[in-house]
């Protein structure tokens, strides 16, 4: 237990301190790579308006994860019962995936409009191919055996979804679930400098990227989203392990 | 009354056919095994009877209802080969996973799977998970869950097949101790002779494919039995009897 939480705290201090020990080693020049130390002197400064503005970031990315998750839910359960939608979806699926969306995000913010608008719609969009093949895939994993004893007595499909399917895609979603949260605050980053809403860490830290003066505000920025993305692995690690504590994959293994 | 009838049903999977023009009549409250060679049809029929497979010919019923309409009101309870609980359901949610869905069907007194679960020896692990029980014990928690249903006849396809000898003689004894009293008719597939006879009322031997009834032999060993039963000369007889057959069986 201990080892668990002790693990990832080690591998980010040593992590921390072997940059910090580079950038003062080898003297990097301030404009290339800042220390730690003073993105977190900064930080501290400001600490209201990053909190704030963290506060923000965390609930957007937060907010279109879950947007994304429950579409993907919807669209992910009518394919996997459906061997002709899914691989009619599957191109189009891909598509999301690998047009770079830097492409298109202003017309997307052109289209809704400044505010939470662009933003969530940005990160449900690019969250979605993964979540939908995790559901996909979780939801045809369901043996043969237990929809044939559903189908015993005679169970309809919504209770053969909620009882048998939608359990047996926990563990798929949650790997997916820990690739796109990655994905879901660098989108929100993102998209929040291209908005004209004036918030959140992403406006704060693409302003300053493109002002001569702001290389301490977008280290702090890019340090503050660090931890954010600590924080929200550290929450997802935490339900997978109260979750699915019934799943092989959760219980320790024989060295 | 009887609880299934047969009419010349018939089977076949394309130009494949699994089961010959078949009749017979299984009573209400008896306990019949059926025992064959391996890929005679055996798992088809007992499918076909539980309204999962469509007969391609010939009539089924199942209480005098078609075995559809008896699947619609959860008449048939399932023991499948492999145990199938769910890996995120305790031992007491598994027990009452078959009472958990298609609710407007279940009867007013379906048993209790809490006391069942006591009564084959599991109280000590209504929390536990599928991962943390022996083979045996998940066996039995399928049996539960089927018996929960209350359901007028029960088909077991092969339950005890993935079991270890000593588990399945264990396994024999609670299942005669469950089925005993309780008026409920058992359609049992096995490729154990020891187990069909230590069982059953009635052993239905059957041919390779397509299969047919080639021999139905009374076992007319009292009842309540116990373990001890496979220590009477007339069960070793009647085991002699049913091998005998099936090796007729096979050599047709
Ligand atoms: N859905 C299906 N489609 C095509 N053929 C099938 C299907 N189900 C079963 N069969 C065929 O029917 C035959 C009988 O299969 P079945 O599973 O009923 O045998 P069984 O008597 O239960 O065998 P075992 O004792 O090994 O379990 C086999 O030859 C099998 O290949
Ligand atoms: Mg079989």
């Amino acid at each position: 237990m201990t080892k668990r939480i002790l693990a990832p705290i080690v591998g980010i201090v040593v992590f921390l301190a072997a940059w910090e020990g580079l950038v003062r080693a080898f003297k990097v020049r301030r404009y290339i790579l800042r220390a730690p130390s003073s993105a977190v002197r900064y930080l501290w400064r400001f600490r209201s308006d990053f909190l704030d503005a963290a506060g923000t970031t965390a609930q957007h990315a937060a907010i279109g994860l879950l947007i994304s998750l429950a579409v993907a839910l919807l669209v992910g359960a009518v394919l996997a019962s459906n061997r002709f939608l899914e691989m009619a979806t599957q191109p189009v699926l891909v598509l999301v995936q690998v047009v770079p969306w830097i492409a298109y995000v202003a017309s997307v913010v052109v289209w809704l409009g400044a505010g939470n608008g662009p933003v969530l719609f940005m990160v449900a969009l690019v969250c979605l191919p993964a979540f939908v093949f995790a559901t996909v895939d979780g939801m045809r994993s369901v043996e043969p055996a237990s929809l044939e004893l559903l189908a015993s007595v005679d169970a309809g499909r919504w209770e053969t979804l909620r009882r048998l399917r939608l359990p047996a895609a926990a563990p798929t979603l949650f790997t997916a679930a820990r690739f796109n949260i990655g994905l879901a605050l660098a989108t929100t980053y993102y998209v929040e400098g291209s908005n004209a809403d004036n918030q959140g860490l992403g406006y704060i830290g693409i302003r300053a990227a493109s002002s001569s003066t702001g290389a301490d505000r977008l280290w702090a920025t890019v340090f503050a989203m660090a931890m954010l993305g600590v924080i929200a692995l550290a929450v997802l690690s935490w339900a997978q392990r109260t979750l699915l504590h019934w799943h092989a994959a959760q219980r320790s293994q024989p060295h | 009354m009887s609880r299934i009838v047969l009419r010349d049903l018939t089977k076949s999977f394309g130009d494949l056919a699994v089961v010959d023009p078949i009749s017979l009549e299984i009573e209400a409250g008896s306990f019949v095994s059926m025992i064959g060679p391996s890929g005679c049809g055996k798992t088809t029929l007992v499918r076909v009877i539980a309204g999962l497979e469509r007969a391609s010919g010939g009539e089924v019923l199942v209480d005098g209802a078609a075995p559809v309409d008896a699947r619609a009101h959860k008449r048939v309870a399932m023991v499948p080969q492999q145990p199938g609980l769910l890996p995120w359901r305790t031992v007491k949610a598994n027990s009452r996973l078959l009472l958990d869905v298609n609710r407007k069907a279940n009867p007013p007194d379906a048993a209790d799977p809490l006391a069942l679960l006591h009564e084959v020896g599991l109280g000590e692990f209504l929390d536990a998970y599928p991962h943390e029980l022996s083979g045996g014990m998940q066996q039995r928690v399928a049996l539960v869950r089927a018996l929960a249903l209350h359901a007028p006849l029960l088909v077991m396809d092969e339950p005890f097949a993935a079991l270890d000898e000593i588990t399945r003689s264990e396994m024999r004894a609670i299942l005669n101790r469950l089925v005993e009293g309780r008026g409920v008719t058992v359609l049992f597939v096995t490729h154990s002779i020891a187990e069909a006879v230590a069982l059953s009322d009635r052993v239905l031997v059957s041919s390779p494919r397509p299969s047919n009834v080639v021999a139905d032999i009374e076992i007319d060993l009292p009842r309540p039995r116990s373990a001890d039963v496979e220590d009477e000369p007339r069960y070793v007889e009647l085991c002699a009897q049913v091998r005998h057959a099936l090796h007729g069986s096979m050599r047709r």
